[in-house]
């Protein structure tokens, strides 16, 4: 079963990886995307994630429908996380499951660069003295 | 006309709001609905935006209907 979601509960990636696999499988990759303390050595106190919500539906389906055209895989789950991140809190969890590793492997790097560039959600980062909006890549952006 | 306008983190931030209803000549574009609401917001301008149209990914000469959803936003960063 393929499934994009966007939620502001804590995300349980075992489950997620799980959820599909399907019986002609032999391999599911997961990436674990993380808040990170440090950016470019400055220390980050939490992250607060926001989101187009029905936009970010939408292209997150988008990238299932086209990773599937593109790599030999079978099924695909994208979770992103919205709201207040601590440290070390998973944000996003993208699993794919193939019958070869290969696939999955390059499936899954391919779908979380594309949706750092497409889909309408955004960061801001909370320092001890002030906070930002992160802005990502205008030159790869969609537009 | 009317359009419906969203504003997303660093954009909500400068508009100081996250939505609002605008009031637009016939055949306006996205460009257009953006300097005007730049002219009111000028910290708006300062932001390289992205838009969408009733949630679609949008070019600036998209000429807009009543009744659109118009939402302005910086280059994505989630992950």
């Amino acid at each position: 079963m393929d499934f994009t979601e966007l939620t502001t509960k804590p995300i349980d990636i075992t489950s997620v990886a799980r959820r599909v696999v399907p019986p002609k499988c032999g391999a599911t990759v997961t990436l674990d995307g993380y808040v990170r303390q440090f950016t470019n050595g400055r220390e980050t106190l939490y992250l607060v994630y926001e989101a187009y919500e029905p936009m970010a539906m939408k292209e997150m389906q988008k990238l299932v429908e086209q990773v599937k055209q593109e790599f030999e895989i079978s099924n695909v789950g994208i979770i992103h996380r919205l709201g207040k991140l601590e440290i070390g809190e998973t944000s996003v969890v993208i699993s794919v499951a193939a019958p070869h590793r290969r696939a999955a492997f390059a499936a899954c790097e391919w779908l979380i660069k594309e949706l750092k560039r497409t889909v309408p959600i955004w960061k801001k980062e909370v320092y001890a003295d002030g906070e930002v909006w992160i802005e990502g890549d205008q030159s790869t952006s969609p537009l | 006309m009317k359009i419906n306008v969203l504003l997303f983190g660093a954009t909500a931030d400068a508009v100081g709001s996250r939505e609002l209803e605008l009031s637009i000549e016939e055949t306006a574009t996205a460009k257009s609905a953006i300097d005007q609401l730049s002219r009111q917001h000028a910290t708006l301008a300062k932001h390289q935006l992205l838009i969408a149209v009733n949630e679609e990914y949008a070019d600036p000469g998209t000429i807009l209907n009543d009744g659109d959803e118009l939402a302005l936003f910086t280059a994505v960063s989630g992950g």
